[in-house]
Parts: C-alpha cells; structure tokens; sequence
C-alpha cells in the first residue's frame, strides 16, 4: 500500500517536471473566438501568404516564429503549411463548424479543435519529412476525407523532394506594396486563391477533366451548349457570361450538367474579376 | 412475501425477485444488441473485409456504445442493487410497484433511443459532442433511461433503509452491499451531471435554447461519461468479493482498509471529465495536472487496494483450507472448475495489466498526446469495462441463474470455457487496439486509407498485423459471448428446475476456517504478483514516455 501511495504521488509530481524540463506540453493558452471570425482570420491569412496550391487546398510558408492559422472544416483542413526544421510557429487552430480532432502523423501528436476557441499552440518540428494532419474526432459523413498536409523542410532544394514545384512569391505582400492596379498575373494568381479558398475546385478541375462540372481548362473564349428557360443554346465564354454564371448560375445551365446545379457563391466583383483572370490562364 | 433459500438460507423476496429478472434480462437484451454491432464494426475496420458503408458505420459505432456501454451495464448493475439491497440482507423491498415504473422507464428510454438510431437520425456517436445534432427523441430517451435509473437507486437506499431499520444484518453492512452502496452514491451524482447535460442539449435540439457551448458540453457530458464507468467499478469491485465469499469463502485481510477504499472513490472520482480534456484548449495545465492526479490518483489507490485485497482474500482462505505449500499452490489448487471464480480472477488481471496500467499512462497530461482519440482509448476501456465489468457480470450470473432463475446451468461444460474464451478474445483485441492507436490510428474512423480525401497517409505497416489480431480477437470474443447468452438464456426458459443443494454445479464454499498459528504475511503470492504488475506498470510508463520524447516540441 505505501509503494502504491509513493507511485500515485510520483506520477503527480512527474507531470508538474515535465511542464518545467520536458519539451511537450499541451499549452493553457486559449483565445475566445466565433466561428466566423476565425475563419475571416483564416481566410485573409491565406490571401497573404498563399504561394501555390496542393490537390485544391492552399499552400503556406510561414516564417518562423510567426503566427500560423490553421482550419478545420468538414472536411478539410486548410491550409497546407511548410514549415522548417527546428523553427518554432505558434499555431492558431480552431473550427469553422463543429469539433474536430487534430492528429499529426506518423509522428502521432494529437490535440482536440472546437469551434469558437481558439487554441494556441507553439510546434518545433524536430525532424524533416511529410506529415498528414488527420481529424480523429467524429464530424459526419465525410470525417474519413479530412486529412491535411504539412511537410517539414530543412532547405530550398528539399521542396523538390515533396513535389512541389513552381512556388510563387505570396501575391498579397506584394499587392500591398503599391497603389497602382494589379497587373493580369497578379490578378490571377488572386483568382486562384479564391479558387482555392472558396472550395471552387470540389467542382470545377483545371486539368480537363468534367465529372459534375465543366473543367476551366480551356474554357474562356469556348462556344458553349447552354440551356436558356428550357431551350438549348450556344454563348461564348467571355467575362460577361462567367460574371453571371456566379452570380446566377441557374440562368444558363451548360448542357450536361442539369443535375448537379451551382450554389450561388456570393463572390464580391473583385473577386470575380480575379477568377475571371485565372480562368483565363488555363 | 418470501420464500426462503434452500442453498443458502436467505430469505428472499419474491417481488424483489420478479424485479432483478426482470433488469437482468434486458441487460443480456443489450448486450446481445451492443455484440452484433461490434462484429460488424470489426468486420468494417478491417480493411480487406470493409463490410459496412461509412453511414453505417458510424450508425453501428453509437448504436453500440449505447447498448454496451449504458443499457448492458446499468441494467445489470440494477439487478445488482436490488440482489445486494434484499436479499443478501434478508429484507423486502421497499416499493415494489416504484421498481416496475424504473423498468418501464428504462425499457422505453432503450426502445426510443434505439429506433432512432437505427432510423438513422442520431449519427452522433455516443458522446454526442455539441454542435453535432441528434433527433430529440434521442436524447429524450437517454433522460427516460437515466430517470429510471435514478429512480432505481433511490429504491435502493429505501431498501437499506428498511434493512436497518429491521436490524436485518449485525453490527456492520456486508461488505458487498457497502460497495454496492459506494456505486449508487457515484450512480447519483453521475446521473445528475447527466441532467445537467442531457436536459439541456433536448430542449437545443428542439430549438428552445440557442447555443450549448461545445467545451462545456465536454467537460460536464465526461461527468457522466467517465465518473459512470466508476460505478461500475466499485459493482465490480463489489462482486469480486462477493464470489471470493462464495467461491472459497475468502473474506477481506483489512476489512477497515477496503471499505475505506470504497470511500475513496465517492470522494476523488468527481473530477474525472478532467482526463478527457487534456488536450483540449479552454482548460488550464494546472487545472488539468490538479485535478487528474491529485484526485485522480487517489481513486487510482483505491483500485489497487481493491486489486490486491481480492487476490489476497483468495489466498488468505486458500491457505486456511490447507493449500499452503510455496508460493502459489494456493493458485493452482483454486477452483478453477467453477467459472464464476475464473470469470473473477481473468477480470483482475485484464483490468489491472490491461485496462489500469493503460488507463494511467494515457491519463497523464503530457502522454495524453500520443494516445488523444486514437483507437488505444477504446483499447483501454475494453481492458476496464469489457474485461473487468463484462466478464465480471457474466461471471456472477453463473451464481445468479441457479440461486435467482432456479434453474440448473445448461450446458455447464462450455460454462467453464466461456471465461477464458472471452478473456482471450478480448485481451488481444484490447491489446491490438493499443499498438494501433500508439501507431496513430485513429478511433470512430470508418476507412483509414482516406478515399475520397485530397491527399492520403499510410500507416506503419506493422498495423496489418494487430488489424488482423484485433479482428481475430474479436471473433473470439463474439463467440464467447454468443456462447454466455446462449447458456444463460437455455438456463433460464428451458433449463432444470433446481430443487435444492443438490443441484447445484457451483459451490459455495463455508466460511474459511481460522488460521491455526499467524506467521509472516498473510499472502505472499499476491504480492509477488503485485510486484510484477508494478514491474509492468513501470515498463509500460517509461516506455510511452519515451514515445512521448520523441514527437515534435510543442507547448
């Protein structure tokens, strides 16, 4: 009885020395936020500091010791982050929606996300490679589907290694520097942050492929079927007609795709100009 | 109105009687519910087979958490309180027609929830974390069942009541009605967080209340969640010395120092939502160190007092009966025939080695890291709940069904396997859970290849293996307990009628006789093993540790 006494109160002390000699403990640091206001925190984040793409989801590389916004969803995490060996980045995390479980992998670290909190949580991976952020708690149908990425590098020339090619500089910063418009390019690549933000690409591929919507490869200047109040139709694909395909995308439906009709988006014209000019680019 | 017991001279109460049947056969209802579903949960993990679709997957997964966890469990534990409340104390029950009004409560708070379910409308997993939304009438059943539940316990302390009153026991209450008091206390406070939560979350669910907050929800939904597995703990913990009295007539060494273990647990279980926390934001670190250790160690004591004092009243009484030789003959020459004896012994050991050294480790602050919803948390509450309480109530039952159903036990042969199948089965799933869950794998996840996702991640490929042994497992442990329901429910409708002690197949064993001369420690075998499970215990924790050491830095 008295060995088991002495454990139980070891073990209690144990903890209180590891919070003071050992490098992983889960933080007590947490923001009161609102679902909507984390997630326009995420999203203009990204606007910032995106640099490119991965399978539909946005791709950041922060710098050190910055602040890191990361989001859970059904059934997504947003974005892919690449961060460095040996640095330290004091993670944001919390959900659009309902609770979600973050678990990074192989590594195996695991942590609770609610909607509403925000919880804050200093990383320094200690190893390069490429980690899967799953979700293991419970958020419906989909919950299998919700996995992320974050790849840990310790130089330039390791990018290659994880297959990404072609980085762009964040469009934000620079759209920030000066007054003038925006040039065609930077108007793009803005466009292919909403693409990605706004979960276009659930529908819409870029790379020719049509299951449930029209691919935008190769879509701008093309004649398209359309049904108009139930009479077939041709237009040619020009800003006119993209503009109103998002804001009323049930005016003219493209033949073929009658059963899988477009949500409105509620895109701001800004932000339809953007992707007007990235579709243009494919 | 009493009959009086012609094996064990207990004056029994036939109202009391009809009830406890009554609990004890929509327990064995559950649990046949809660089994099926489980062998197509396992079916469906594994990958080769895949046998479910996602929807019913996670249908199947909160359909048996329900059954398993709640109606399985506190059907039987109320068949418990009343057997403890009436007839071990020779007293009636207080009121009877009460008793049939928590039936009908808990019968339809069962029946609702689970055609809600299985309608599909309640795809929320048994923790029904806010804001994921179930039907009300979900949620409406689980307060019916609770209701009655509670309602059941009050109908307890009004048995002890009339016992005392009655002077129906000595000087001090058994020993197993003490530990079955201990769980009826822990049974009301846990069935009030219970309100706290569930009433709430109802009147959300019909749109009466706007916001439940999901951190809240948490902590107070683990109030019932967790502090209720301590229920069955102490009911547990209660027969374990209840079929050492029966089965070698074994009586606590420090009957002083067992009861006050029960009190330890009423005092130190409160807080145990604090453990299902720890890596969630919302909560402090201090408030999470303070109130998993410092209370949560204490009802750690408590279980390993209870866990040695068992044993050692088995071999305290082993020797006195003459089984004195070595170390442990008072081991080998135990009863082993008797299955409630070995259904008790296998508890001990997968709750301590299993369930208690898991349940530790992954408890503490810092490890809770690597094991936070991962499969090794179902893994370990299959060492807990699965072993230690299942296989207990189903140990018990091979007592209950002669000495309550009159009958004799069917197919008494398979009897006597059926533990150790079930113990078998069991503890390699449990286990293989574990090493899934410290690979990474995560619990209530329908495809661990990720289809449909954006990108994909495979796991150790060591994972094949313990997918396969949990699947065999599994298997195992369908069919042993598929065995157990065949046995009890043939014994019960069409089994012998038992005339007397001549019918009997288990025994029940005098009182141990004192011992002749005291010299040395009264059980030495028990804490040798005592000191290999610390040994293990030390093992395991240094071991997760290390694990622990090696992920990234995080704070």
């Amino acid at each position: 009885m008295v060995i088991a006494l002495v454990l139980c109160i070891t073990l209690f002390i144990w903890m209180i020395m590891w919070h003071v000699y050992g490098k992983q403990n889960p933080s007590s640091t947490t923001y009161r936020t609102s679902t909507t206001e984390f997630s326009k925190l995420t999203e203009a984040y990204i606007m910032q500091n995106m640099v490119g793409s991965d399978n539909g989801i946005p791709i950041v590389r922060p710098e050190p010791n910055t602040n890191v916004f990361l989001m859970a969803e059904m059934w997504r995490w947003s974005p892919v982050l690449i961060l460095e060996k040996d640095q330290s980045y004091k993670f944001h995390i919390s959900s659009k929606d309902i609770v979600h479980g973050l678990s990074i992998q192989p590594v195996n670290m695991n942590f609770q996300v609610y909607p509403g909190y925000d919880y804050l949580l200093e990383f320094k991976p200690t190893e390069t490679g490429e980690y899967k952020v799953i979700c293991n708690e419970f958020c419906g149908i989909g919950h299998h589907t919700m996995i992320g990425k974050i790849v840990v590098i310790e130089k330039d020339e390791d990018l290659k290694l994880y297959g990404f090619k072609d980085l762009k500089k964040p469009a934000g910063k620079a759209a920030a520097k000066k007054n003038e418009p925006l040039t065609e390019a930077e108007m793009a690549l803005m466009g292919e942050q909403v693409y990605t933000l706004k979960g276009c690409g659930a529908c819409h591929k870029t790379d020719g492929t049509s299951l449930i919507a029209p691919s935008w490869k190769g879509l701008y200047g093309k004649d398209e079927h359309v049904i108009v109040d139930g009479k077939k139709t041709t237009v040619k694909v020009d800003d006119e007609y993209i503009k109103e395909s998002i804001q009323n995308p049930t005016s003219k439906i493209t033949v073929g795709y009658e059963n899988t009709p477009m949500p409105v988006m509620g895109l701001s014209d800004e932000e339809i100009a953007q992707v007007i000019a990235y579709i243009k680019t494919l | 109105m009493f009959r009086t017991c012609d094996i064990t001279g207990f004056k029994v109460d036939l109202q009391s009687e009809k009830l406890i049947r009554a609990n004890a056969v929509f327990a064995v209802i559950s649990l046949l519910f809660a089994v099926v579903a489980a062998i197509l949960l396992v079916f469906t993990r594994y990958q080769p087979v895949h046998l479910l679709g996602a929807e019913w997957y996670y249908r199947l997964v909160t359909f048996h958490g329900l059954n398993a966890l709640i109606f399985w469990i506190i059907f039987f534990e109320i068949a418990g309180l009343y057997f403890g409340s009436t007839v071990i104390l020779n007293t009636k029950f207080c009121a009877p027609k009460w008793g049939w009004v928590a039936f009908a409560l808990m019968v339809a708070g069962l029946v609702i929830s689970n055609i809600i379910i299985l309608m599909g409308k309640a795809d929320v997993m048994l923790t029904s974390y806010t804001p994921l939304k179930a039907h009300p009438l979900y949620y409406l059943g689980i307060i019916l069942f609770a209701v009655g539940a509670l309602l059941a316990v009050i109908l307890f302390f009004g048995n002890l009541m009339i016992a005392r009153r009655d002077k129906a026991y000595g000087e001090t209450m058994p020993l197993v009605t003490y530990g079955l008091m201990t769980a009826a206390i822990i049974a009301v406070i846990t069935l009030a967080s219970g309100a706290l939560i569930y009433i709430p979350t109802f009147l959300w669910s019909l749109g009466l209340v706007e916001n439940i907050d999901p951190a809240m929800y948490k902590l107070i939904w683990w109030g019932l969640g967790h502090s209720s597995q301590q229920i069955n703990v102490a009911a547990m913990v209660s027969i374990w010395y209840m079929v050492s009295f029966l089965a070698v007539g074994g009586t606590s060494i420090n009957e002083r120092v067992s009861r006050s273990a029960f009190v330890l647990y009423i005092l130190f279980i409160c807080l145990a939502s604090a453990h299902h926390l720890l890596t969630d934001p919302g909560v402090s670190s201090a408030w999470k160190v303070w109130n998993t250790s410092y209370a949560m160690y204490l009802a750690v004591l408590a279980s390993m007092i209870h866990a040695f004092a068992v044993p050692s009243s088995f071999e305290s009484a082993q020797r006195r009966w003459g089984y004195n030789k070595g170390l442990f003959q008072w081991l080998s020459k135990a009863p082993w025939s008797n299955p409630a004896f070995s259904s008790i012994i296998l508890a001990v050991i997968g709750f301590g080695f299993i369930g208690g050294t898991t349940g530790v480790i992954f408890g503490m602050e810092q490890t809770n890291i690597i094991v936070h919803n991962t499969i090794a948390i179902p893994g370990h509450f299959k060492g807990t709940v699965v072993i230690g309480t299942t296989l207990t109530f189903m140990g018990i039952t091979y007592y209950l069904i002669p000495l309550i159903f009159r009958r004799k036990i069917a197919g008494f042969k398979w009897a006597q396997w059926q533990p150790w199948l079930f113990f078998i089965g069991i503890a390699l799933l449990s286990i293989s859970m574990i090493v899934l869950g410290q690979l990474g794998v995560p619990r209530r996840h329908w495809d661990s290849s990720f289809s449909g996702g954006p990108f994909t991640h495979n796991f150790n490929p060591a994972v094949d293996f313990f997918w396969a042994l949990m699947m065999l497992g599994g298997t195992i442990a369908f069919l042993a307990t598929i065995i157990w329901i065949l046995i009890v429910v043939i014994s019960v409708f069409f089994g012998q009628k038992v005339n007397g002690p001549q019918d009997m197949q288990l025994k029940i064993s005098p009182l141990a006789p004192q011992a002749k001369e005291h010299k040395g420690f009264e059980a030495p075998g028990t804490l040798a093993l005592t000191m290999v499970f610390l040994l293990v215990f030390i093992a395991l924790f240094f071991l997760n540790w290390k694990w622990l050491a090696a992920t990234w830095n995080v704070n």
